[in-house]
């Protein structure tokens, strides 16, 4: 028995669920639910649907090349029961899947700070632009000129005391 | 992805019952089997196949990447030209979706990107008679 995967979604297909379709050449597809089998009948591209586990790999919005990822394979041949074995391999997936979901949220957390930088730069950009809002452009300029006069006076001054 | 690709539903007749064309009954060729067929043994064949009286234009015009039949040369080279057409080859582009690629996405195994595919036209035989 063997728990396959969605061709459409990648979703787990458990024994006794879900549908296969048999294409004229002989290809067979898995589906998880009607959904994912209504999809392909409309000839939807999983890569281009945005719900499916296909979109989000390809378009880089989970971890996609990762070692935890390769414990978890189609392995054709079988192996004979062994107690000892068994137990190690138990102990063993659950250590995986901890590693595994500790790299993914930190993955997405990575991702989601570009979107900060971005915003940041926006937000920047924004008082850049409309800093007239804030700040009105002649707000203070009397106050500056009325400085400049002064300091201009008083150098006056001084050359004149100079001169004497 | 959001928008849909249908325009219009009014003119074309082949719209009109739009659930049926999704039927697998009525089942068309799927992007990954015109992939098989676009290999040169297979292309040859079905660009070069016998007299059929019941296929359209007795299936001496047909068009690999759309997988249809043509009455003549001259709504062969027509359909060259339509954007249906065109949108077909860029969906050729790139690596059919298969299995593996769900299951790689599944998590069995690092995703591997599709690679792109050079796609063109069929050429197009000039043969006057």
């Amino acid at each position: 028995m063997r728990i396959e995967k969605c061709y459409f979604c990648s979703g787990p297909v458990y024994p006794g669920h879900g549908v296969m379709f048999v294409r004229n050449d002989c290809k067979t597809f898995r589906f998880c639910k009607s959904k994912c089998h209504k999809n392909f009948k409309k000839k939807r591209n999983p890569r281009k649907t945005r719900w499916t586990k296909a979109f989000r790999k390809a378009s880089g919005k989970e971890l996609t090349v990762d070692n935890a990822l390769e414990f978890e394979k189609r392995r054709n041949i079988p192996v004979k029961y062994n107690r000892q074995l068994w137990d190690k391999t138990v102990e063993a997936m659950k250590r995986v899947e901890e590693i595994k979901l500790k790299r993914q949220a930190r993955f997405i957390m990575n991702r989601l700070k570009k979107g900060k930088e971005l915003e940041k730069e926006e937000a920047i950009n924004e008082v850049k632009k409309n800093i007239h809002l804030i700040k009105a452009p002649h707000a203070g300029k009397a106050k500056q000129m009325e400085d400049k006069m002064v300091q201009k006076l008083q150098e006056d001054v001084e050359m004149g005391d100079e001169d004497n | 992805m959001g928008k849909s690709k249908q325009t219009g539903n009014h003119k074309s007749d082949k719209k009109k019952n739009i659930a049926k064309t999704w039927k697998t009954k009525r089942r068309t060729k799927d992007l990954d089997q015109i992939h098989s067929d676009m290999k040169p043994e297979t292309a040859a064949k079905l660009l070069h196949q016998e007299v059929d009286y019941d296929v359209t234009g007795c299936a001496q015009h047909y068009c690999l990447h759309c997988a249809r039949y043509f009455v003549d040369m001259r709504s062969l080279k027509e359909h060259f030209k339509t954007k249906v057409h065109k949108k077909r080859l860029k969906q050729l582009r790139e690596e059919p979706y298969t299995q593996a690629e769900a299951e790689r996405a599944a998590g069995m195994g690092s995703y591997i990107p599709p690679k792109p595919v050079e796609v063109k036209t069929q050429p197009l035989e000039e043969d006057m008679d």
